[in-house]
């Protein structure tokens, strides 16, 4: 080791600059890209208001349809990579996710309630609801789990069985109310259709929010990292610092979830692909995993808006196409590590 | 100055962990605390880092030492938490947070690292995955993460117990020098005979209470310490005045009498 090397691979800015260009580029292919294609050139025109740009019919197809589902499909990859990655810390746990904690589920329980008991339109409200739904499903598994943070793995399992009951519940609500199935059903397979200006805004005020703070506690995770007492010696109050990340974590898992259905893996594969290109540990590159998962995300979007063109496939259904071997690979690496 | 610890007591729930704990601890000493497995040396050793609520008082230079994070206490646990996916050089460095803060490193820190590195022999293997470490090497890990504080005081909570003899040796002899450079420790062992080698005061606890403290000769000689172990231990001199302690096997014993 050279003396005046870097010993921490702490944050590196070039890192975190390239995955933002990435997810200019991607969001731009996705603009372009779909049953109309749009040259690049006449996109950023009309976003920058120069003359030359689309037609008028082009400009709704940009402005109404295709931007704000981008945006959208940005804030939910971003949200749900971030939490993942949070959780991972938190937890000590490579394969916890807003999934296996029962945050996502329970999320969802709480929206199909909001959207079972009234025929109003409540998409305002799904985020709060789906909050408490997911908060109520995480504080759930604390308790089952016995002891708060202290076994990681049990808390994951009992993560599992409140996660599949609340998923039980919503069948039964979704089966009791049949003329509701149907918008239900397409939300719960995850897709960004519903997506809207409002829809947008609503959820870029929850999830940043709740990025802000993961962001700005980020570097402090290192001593989660560390057994409590070391974490306590280097000034860091570790209970306090886990309750205000998890909380952080759930707010930004249930917004992309009322946002945009379920959609899984996210928060397993961006974690993990970050950590395999930076080799650093994921909560020091938390603003990068924020952008790779929302690139991520985009294009799993432009996959699910053209693969079958002009049917739609559900987002979730390409998300785990691609992650379930992604979860094997990442399950069968740990083993190898610990059985060495 | 003086750890000055009075009244001291801590519940679990129903079960009273510490109780009725009165002492004085000197600071640029050894202290190890010795008792049967339950007696609460861990637990009184995360009431002396502050982080764990207490009932009666610690006061560590004139101030209540709880959630005080002003003070300067290293802490190596005997169970560490090894972050996955760090290498040993990112792990050691956490040990300056509190002076660069998180995320930051200064230059000066760097070459104390570095320095820390050189002297627990871990320099070489800086880039190795602490997940790929193996015990020794994973001992001398947690107290150069421990070092890097350039702690007043260090906590360790059995420093050797997952040790062979060799790489006991070498952890304790670390130790040894840092106490010279002025370092208070305060540790607990299950060694006995290891204790009495290196530590100038010797705690004995048992059932949560101090059954008696002193110099290590005062108290390996001691009737109580056998009474702390139910009378299952020897205690021998070797030629060179050293005591050893070793656990007697009861039915020979019984066949001798």
């Amino acid at each position: 080791m050279v003396r005046s090397d870097s010993v921490a691979r702490i944050w590196d800015w070039k890192i975190t600059a390239t995955c933002f260009a990435v997810l200019v580029l991607v969001a731009l292919i996705a603009v372009s890209f779909g049953p109309v294609s749009i040259h690049f050139p006449r996109i950023l025109r009309t976003l920058f208001d120069i003359s030359g740009g689309a037609t008028d019919q082009e400009r709704t197809v940009i402005l109404q349809l295709r931007l704000p589902r981008i945006i959208l499909g940005a804030l939910v990859g971003a949200a749900l990579a971030t939490s993942g990655a949070v959780y991972q810390t938190v937890f000590h746990n490579p394969l916890a996710d807003p999934y296996l904690l029962g945050a996502a589920s329970g999320a969802g329980l709480g929206a199909t309630i909001a959207l079972t008991s009234t025929h109003h339109n409540v998409y305002g409200l799904l985020p709060i609801f789906s909050f408490m739904g997911g908060v109520l499903a995480v504080l759930t598994s604390f308790f089952i789990s016995g002891k708060f943070f202290a076994e990681p793995n049990s808390l994951l399992l009992s993560g599992i069985a409140v996660g599949s009951f609340a998923t039980a519940v919503q069948t039964y609500l979704q089966q009791r109310h049949t003329d509701q199935l149907r918008p239900v059903y397409s939300w719960i397979l995850g897709d960004l259709t519903s997506a809207s200006w409002d829809v947008v805004l609503w959820s870029a005020l929850y999830i940043g929010i709740a990025l802000v703070i993961l962001f700005s506690v980020a570097k402090q995770l290192d001593g989660l990292m560390l057994s409590d007492e070391e974490a306590f010696s280097l000034g860091v109050n570790p209970n306090t610092l886990r309750i205000l990340a998890v909380a952080a974590a759930t707010l930004a898992t249930a917004t992309a979830v009322s946002a945009s259905g379920l959609i899984g893996f996210v928060g397993i594969v961006v974690p993990h692909l970050v950590k395999g290109l930076t080799h650093r540990v994921t909560n020091r590159s938390l603003v990068s995993v924020a952008l790779v998962g929302a690139a991520f995300l985009v294009i799993a979007d432009l996959g699910a808006r053209t693969l079958l063109s002009p049917a739609e496939l559900p987002i979730g259904v390409i998300t785990a196409f691609v992650g379930a071997p992604f979860f094997l690979i990442v399950l069968r690496s740990r083993r190898k590590v610990a059985t060495s | 100055m003086k750890i000055v610890v009075s009244d001291l007591s801590v519940h679990y729930g129903d079960k009273q962990v510490l109780d009725d704990i009165n002492l004085e601890i000197d600071h640029g000493l050894w202290t190890c605390l010795v008792g049967p497995n339950g007696a609460g040396k861990t637990t009184f050793l995360k009431v002396l880092l502050g982080m764990a609520s207490y009932a009666g008082s610690i006061q560590d230079h004139g101030r209540e030492i709880f959630r005080d994070h002003s003070r300067n206490v290293a802490f190596v646990p005997q169970q560490p938490q090894i972050p996955q996916g760090m290498n040993v050089a990112e792990y050691v460095s956490l040990g300056r947070a509190k002076i660069d803060g998180f995320g930051k490193e200064s230059s000066k820190s760097r070459e104390y690292i570095y320095t820390i590195l050189q002297h627990t022999k871990l320099l070489g293997m800086q880039h190795n995955l602490m997940t790929h470490l193996s015990g020794g090497e994973m001992q001398r890990a947690l107290i150069a993460r421990a070092l890097v504080q350039e702690p007043e005081l260090i906590l360790l909570d059995e420093p050797t117990s997952a040790l062979d003899l060799h790489h006991q040796i070498s952890v304790l002899n670390d130790l040894e020098v840092l106490k010279e450079k002025g370092v208070t420790i305060i540790s607990t062992m299950h060694d006995i005979t290891l204790a009495a080698m290196y530590a100038d005061r010797i705690i004995v606890m048992q059932h949560g209470k101090i059954l008696l403290s002193g110099t290590a000769d005062q108290v390996i000689h001691s009737s109580e310490l056998r009474t702390a172990f139910e009378n299952r231990i020897d205690v021998y001199t070797l030629d060179s005045g050293r005591p050893v302690i070793v656990a007697s096997k009861e039915i020979h014993s019984r066949e001798e009498e």
